[in-house]
């Protein structure tokens, strides 16, 4: 296969930003020195356009239809079983998403929980035995089910703090401060956690919790600490779909002001993915008004028009 | 990136409609709905079948919402249903002939599909240059894929779906997401090479 062959089977993935970062480096210095495979790369976009026109939206009358009729066979299914105190234990335990790694944790606190509720807890399992056998009484009780013979069952976590250091290329360490990068109840604890992620930020699995801060964390502070760790990997596809959410969505001007800047960096190559983005948030109101002028000059420059028709 | 957006709220969602909330169901379908006819419509070409897709689809998340434990997000699990009961209905047409979506009339012909598209691109006069020879032969190319090259194609082209998330939907690689997407692009490149 010769080089042009080569990069031409590449054009598609290009277009649709799924080449690696030193695939899309390669083949896009072999653009800027081979006219032919830049017609080809012209010829490729228009099969792209070409499809797009194909593309059915289904109309009102029919998603009307499929609502009603799903309303109406909804009403006629029974009402599904509600999971079980033991599913609902596990699911409290169960650390997600995207947190594969701590699962085994998870299965191990399951396990040290029965064999504990097996040694500890008097027979019959009754609060007063509880007691009188010296523990400590419960600071949080997660989950209550009444039983069919009138006793209460319960779910209850038991708090213990503990000192824990460690390097950062240790994986429980990882994975302790990967869990405090989502503590829903401490921004400050989130936005220290994250500055420390920062220079790891070439590991997947911290990126992804950067990408992940970015795109959910109620905090600003928060969401402005992971865009920093993410700012030398602005080629990567999850980073960019991360930056056009903020892009279009986020609630902070100055962080989606900073989202073009590092979507855009210093190519100002004409970009399908890029300029719909860019377009989709001209047509978004008024108060936006500097967000859209930086989006409207780096359309220029890119050669687009700046609304779509 | 409207499904993103709903995100933060989700969970809660989720676990309302799994203790028995109906609305808070009804408001998970409607999150959602619109992109699982979209896809089983594009992929089928035919409104009654992405219609029962439609039904089955939601009736299935209904009944097995329980048992979703947020090991992927509900998206992911939402379209793992719904990829797999369109490939059912993809393969079973390799082995019967299906009905054609252009049907003959005394008026001439009448594309069924039609009357189930929202006329977004009304009065663009790209749309009316657009040769309907290539339409035809786009549709034809796309008829002509295998029912995995199809999906993958749909789901990237017009979903937009990552190759990673691809995958996972469809219980397999990014590699192997990624080589589909190539074989499909390849054929519809050398069918319409003619036409671009």
């Amino acid at each position: 296969m010769t080089e042009c062959e080569s990069m031409r089977a590449r054009l598609a993935l290009l277009l649709y930003g799924e080449l690696s970062f030193d695939d899309e480096e390669r083949v896009e210095s072999h653009l800027d020195s081979c006219v032919d495979c830049r017609k080809a790369l012209e010829r490729e976009r228009a099969l792209h356009a070409s499809l797009d026109r194909v593309e059915i939206t289904p109309s009102p009358s029919l998603v009307r239809e499929c609502r009603e009729e799903l309303e109406a066979r909804l009403a006629d299914e029974p009402r599904p079983m509600a999971p079980n105190w033991w599913d609902k234990l596990v699911d409290a335990i169960a650390i997600r998403p995207s947190g594969g790694f701590l699962r085994p944790v998870g299965a191990l606190t399951l396990v040290a929980v029965g064999f504990a509720a097996a040694r500890m807890i008097p027979a019959g399992g009754d609060v007063q035995g509880w007691i009188s056998a010296g523990l400590a009484l419960p600071g949080h009780v997660r989950y209550v089910e009444r039983e069919p013979d009138g006793r209460v069952q319960m779910v209850v976590d038991e708090t213990r703090q503990r000192i824990v250091s460690g390097r950062l290329d240790e994986a429980p360490i990882r994975a302790l401060l990967l869990a405090a990068a989502k503590d829903p109840g401490d921004a400050g604890l989130r936005a220290e956690t994250l500055e420390i992620l920062d220079e790891r930020a070439q590991s997947a699995e911290i990126r992804e919790a950067l990408v992940f801060a970015l795109e959910h964390d109620p905090n600003d502070g928060v969401r402005m600490k992971a865009m920093d760790g993410l700012k030398a990997f602005g080629q990567d596809p999850e980073v960019r779909g991360a930056l056009k959410y903020v892009l279009l969505s986020d609630a902070n001007r100055g962080l989606r002001t900073q989202a073009i800047d590092l979507l855009v960096g210093q190519n100002r190559a004409f970009d399908r993915d890029m300029v719909g983005t860019l377009q989709e948030v001209m047509q978004q109101g008024e108060q936006l008004s500097y967000v859209r002028e930086r989006c409207r000059r780096v359309l220029e420059a890119m050669n687009a028009s700046i609304e779509t028709y | 990136m409207q499904v993103k957006s709903l995100h933060v709220d989700e969970t809660a969602l989720i676990r309302a409609a799994q203790a028995g909330d109906h609305a808070a169901f009804e408001q998970l379908v409607r999150a959602y709905d619109q992109s699982v006819l979209r896809l089983a419509l594009n992929l089928l070409r035919s409104p009654e079948d992405a219609h029962d897709v439609y039904q089955e689809a939601f009736l299935r998340v209904y009944r097995n919402l329980n048992s979703f434990r947020f090991d992927c997000s509900f998206h992911t699990w939402l379209y793992r249903i719904v990829t797999n009961l369109c490939l059912d209905h993809l393969r079973k047409r390799k082995v019967r002939r299906e009905e054609a979506t252009v049907l003959a009339t005394a008026e001439g012909p009448l594309d069924r599909m039609e009357s189930v598209m929202e006329q977004r691109v009304e009065g663009d006069p790209q749309r009316h240059l657009f040769s309907g020879q290539v339409r035809s032969r786009i549709k034809q190319v796309l008829g002509e894929l295998t029912p995995r090259e199809r999906m993958v194609f749909e789901l990237r082209h017009y979903q937009g779906l990552r190759l990673r998330r691809i995958g996972e939907v469809l219980g397999t690689t990014e590699e192997a997401a990624k080589n589909c997407l190539f074989r499909a692009t390849q054929k519809m490149r050398a069918a319409l090479g003619d036409f671009l």
